[in-house]
């Protein structure tokens, strides 16, 4: 036995694993950067703009699912090389809170902001005709609405609201600031100049109101409104099974250092995918669920449960939101590499190298 | 283990001047951030003071197969602490209790810190951390009228929190 420490241990144990959520620009399919260099050792209550911290998750499983198949040769085809077959991972998580982002994220297509209707004049599952907007004046800010004097009193304290542009029946990627959907042809959407914001990422709630503006709790999402932008409250959200737009969106999971070292997954382009098996392995962060370990039990097909219920003590459950992704491939600008997800480890002060 | 146990002790130190700069006690002549450990204490201390924190270490051990020669410990501890209120008639020591209460809490987060060497001037960086579970505010007495603290006959009513330490021994495991 030795009582001279030679390194200190560099085994890493932490409590959860933290989710961070970045819009990608649809039109160029940019991903939002995560450099380890330069904002690797952000508070994790505070990540750095344009993260969005998504809470913790629970249960998050890493598939690789890239074979790697090898090249024979000889009278005894012995190996001679290896090579890497299609690219592909997937990443699974339970969101622990409900949120906006995180409902979008986890249903994986189009993301509805029910409107606050004009009566019970039409119905809809996701939201009838609405009231309608108000128009955002210049000098708004994302946290900070200008309506005037006279337009306040329908969005009192505690409102939630939707801000973005009319729909001028343009077809493409809508939402301001963050694609919310693909509109195909104006009629397809009714040609509904509330549709950009039944969809909107750039929701809030109302904290106070001044003589003429909305204070909200929480900035815009796709910051500042676009000119033209108007305002309507928000009763409730909702996703739907079905649906042609796929959400995507950049990822960053961070396992919280109890032990001294951060451990970092940046994912540069994740789409939702739920429901597809992985082929391959995992590796699990979570506590309480048995990792998967070899191909053969991740091969056997599991039912993808939408929601998980948490037994609190019976009858009191906490739900969270099962969300599963396929990562998109980005290349690396430093040697042209095709890569789908990046590892980063950063030790904490003082501890061993290696 | 000291180290652990002083990185411990430091930390809920620093944090407690930060969340309530008036919650002191006299030791000796000096005025400290009211968190004390019994062990660091003359044997032929006076009384517990109100409002104050006690620390006390318990049963320690090595936790297997988690981290090869450079052992996992585990180190239990409990927090006692106790208040008669701020007022003659004592009517507001659920209150205080509470407050007690929510900023043992808070000292206690974030859940970890350095393990630093603090026998050297400056302290060293041993480049690892002390962890522990969030604490269970327990009570260290029962009373049929009261649920979770002790009536004594000053009409005291007090808490005992634990919580476990976690830690990588200075000792090299064979």
């Amino acid at each position: 036995m030795s009582t001279t420490p030679l390194r200190a241990a560099m085994v890493p144990f932490t409590r959860q694993m933290r989710a961070y959520f970045a819009p990608v620009n649809r039109e160029t399919e940019t991903p939002t950067i995560f450099d380890p260099g330069l904002s690797g050792a952000f508070p994790l209550a505070s990540p750095p703009s344009p993260w969005v911290d998504l809470g913790w998750v629970e249960g998050l499983e890493r598939f690789y699912d890239t074979p790697t198949d090898v090249v024979q040769s000889g009278s005894k085809l012995l190996p001679a090389v290896q090579f890497r077959g299609p690219l592909e991972a997937r990443v699974e998580f339970d969101f622990r809170e409900w949120g906006k982002l995180q409902m979008a994220l986890a249903g994986g297509s189009e993301h509805m902001n029910v409107l606050a209707p004009a009566g019970n004049v039409t119905t809809g599952p996701s939201g009838g005709v609405p009231l309608p907007g108000v128009a955002v004046l210049p000098g708004s800010t994302a946290s900070e609405l200008v309506l005037g004097t006279g337009a306040l009193n329908a969005f009192p304290a505690g409102t939630l609201v939707a801000v973005d542009v009319d729909y001028q029946q343009q077809t493409g990627y809508v939402g301001s600031g963050i694609s919310a959907a693909y509109v195909t042809s104006p009629t397809a959407v009714n040609q509904d100049l509330n549709y950009v914001r039944r969809v909107t990422f750039n929701v809030g709630r109302v904290a106070e109101t001044t003589t003429t503006s909305l204070l909200l709790v929480q900035p815009l999402l796709g910051g500042a409104p676009a000119s033209g932008a108007s305002v309507q409250a928000v009763i409730a959200f909702v996703d739907r099974e079905g649906g042609a737009f796929f959400q995507e969106w950049s990822a960053l999971f961070v396992a919280e250092q109890e032990s001294g070292g951060r451990i970092c997954f940046y994912y540069p382009r994740l789409s939702p995918n739920p429901g597809a098996a992985s082929k391959s392995t995992s590796t699990k962060s979570a506590t309480g669920k048995s990792a998967i370990t070899s191909g053969t039990a991740a091969n056997t097909l599991r039912a993808f449960l939408r929601e998980e219920w948490m037994l609190l003590v019976k009858p009191l459950s906490s739900v969270s939101l099962r969300a599963a992704f396929l990562a998109l491939p980005y290349i690396d600008p430093n040697d042209g590499q095709t890569v789908l997800c990046y590892r980063s480890y950063f030790p904490a002060p003082m501890a061993a190298v290696y | 283990m000291q180290f652990a146990k002083d990185s411990f002790l430091m930390a809920l130190q620093q944090r407690l001047a930060a969340l309530n700069p008036s919650r002191v006690v006299t030791v000796n002549g000096a005025t400290v951030p009211a968190i004390l450990v019994v062990e660091n204490l003359p044997p032929s201390s006076a009384e517990p003071q109100p409002n104050t924190f006690y620390v006390e270490w318990g049963e320690a051990g090595v936790i297997e197969g988690h981290a090869g020669n450079n052992a996992i410990m585990s180190l239990e501890c409990a927090i006692s602490y106790y208040t008669l209120g701020t007022v003659q008639s004592m009517v507001d020591r659920g209150r205080v209790l509470g407050e007690l209460d929510e900023e043992l809490l808070g000292m206690c987060q974030p859940p970890n810190t350095e393990k630093r060497d603090y026998t050297q001037s400056p302290s060293a960086d041993l480049g690892t951390s002390v962890f522990w579970g969030q604490p269970l505010l327990g009570e260290s007495k029962k009373s049929a009228v009261t649920d979770n603290v002790e009536r004594y006959q000053d009409a005291r009513v007090e808490r005992k929190a634990q919580l476990t330490i976690y830690f990588f021994s200075e000792v090299i495991l064979q």
